[in-house]
């Protein structure tokens, strides 16, 4: 060990501190190794150097060992680093992804408590992201899959909600008008059927309009939800129809066969 | 990055350099082991490579951990011990390639430039 002034050691010090931090999230043996070597590379300068070394020895030699952020090459740091630094350092620009993934994350963690509302403003920031990278002609590279989820999320909750909500609402209305329409069978089997048949012309008579409606408006449905929905076709849309459809005739079946 | 920032001189340059660093690394512990400041030195002394000292070393044991190098300590007499870096059989084969390869891109982009100068 070379003898150092105070201020030198304490120069060395704050250095190696400052590498260790910059290589947290690197396999220890790897920091390890790395630390041991700066020591090495220190020792070695400073063999012909007078003892006690002085802190302008030392703020040579770091100096041309040059800061440790500078060290690591972007692929070579952890994801998790990179994520961290992006948002800290970036431009205002380039830290819309993470703003749309801290709120994905908060919507999950607060879901209970109405945090699912914040995947709203997600899904914006992440849709403004994304047009701005296209009206640049920029890939959006990695920083997409920080942009992506808050989408998916809205597209499933709007397609659960749109599939789904409606009908259910419906069926809860109908359900006693159709009571008094039908002669409902006193019989458990019979009921079941009735039942079953009434949510199958419900369910598919929805779907039907929910098709419809939706391959009508299938510009903005697909601008709203790109980059995940620009390959969606109406074909798609009339194939839910097509689905109402045999669901609302095999619905129609069971009420009419319901004895 | 814009695609224009990314065609600066200054970047191009600093992202070739980067790419040759292990290149250079490897090239220069092929004649004989060398501790690590003898390398930076060595690496210093090559034109236009301008190097940060410091990034030599994560190199080093990257290139350890990818076992196209390997270590051992040796007691000097001018100071203290030190580590030496050595290329393994498999990091000479790669050398090779890298060398070889190296030297193909060079003269396919020669043979461009000739063709520019027609």
């Amino acid at each position: 060990m070379i003898e150092m002034t105070p201020a030198a050691r304490q120069q060395l010090d704050h250095y190696l501190q400052r590498l260790r931090s910059e290589l947290r999230g690197t396999r220890p043996e790897v920091v390890e190794e790395v630390e041991q070597s700066v020591r090495e590379h220190i020792e070695v300068a400073l063999e012909d150097a007078q003892t006690p070394v002085g802190e302008t020895e030392i703020i040579g030699i770091l100096d041309r060992l040059g800061p440790p952020e500078q060290w690591l090459g972007e692929e070579e740091r952890p994801m998790w680093r990179r994520a961290l630094d992006g948002a800290r350092s970036g431009t205002d620009d380039s830290r819309l992804p993470y703003v749309s993934f801290g709120l994905v994350l908060a919507s999950i963690a607060l879901f209970m408590e109405f945090g699912f509302l914040l995947l709203i403003p997600a899904m914006f920031v992440s849709r403004a992201w994304i047009e701005q990278k296209r009206e640049r002609g920029e890939p959006l590279g990695a920083r997409g899959w920080l942009a992506y989820p808050a989408i998916a999320l809205v597209l499933a909750f709007a397609t659960i909600l749109l599939l789904i909500g409606p009908p259910l609402y419906a069926i809860t209305l109908a359900v006693q008008d159709a009571r008094q329409l039908f002669d409902v069978p006193a019989t458990r089997a019979g009921e079941l059927r009735f039942l079953t048949g009434l949510r199958g012309v419900v369910f598919g008579s929805w779907w039907i309009i929910a098709g419809a409606f939706c391959a009508a408006l299938i510009r903005p449905i697909r601008f709203v939800f790109a980059p995940l929905l620009e390959r969606v076709r109406r074909k798609h849309f009339a194939l839910l129809a097509a689905i109402g459809a045999l669901l609302a005739a095999a619905g129609a079946a069971l009420i009419y066969y319901r004895h | 990055m814009s695609p224009v920032t990314d065609l600066s001189l200054d970047n191009w340059m600093t992202q070739l350099r980067k790419g040759l660093l292990e290149l250079a690394v490897l090239n220069a512990i092929s004649a004989a082991p060398l501790y690590g400041y003898d390398i930076v030195r060595r690496l210093r002394d090559v034109e236009h490579l301008v190097i940060t000292e410091g990034t030599v070393y994560p190199i080093l044991s990257r290139l350890k951990n990818s076992g196209l190098v390997e270590t051992y300590i040796e007691e000097s007499q001018e100071g203290p011990a030190r580590k030496y870096y050595r290329l393994t059989p498999r990091g000479r084969d790669d050398l090779h390639r890298m060398n070889q390869h190296w030297d193909s891109l060079h003269r396919a982009i020669g043979g461009l430039r000739k063709q520019g100068k027609r």
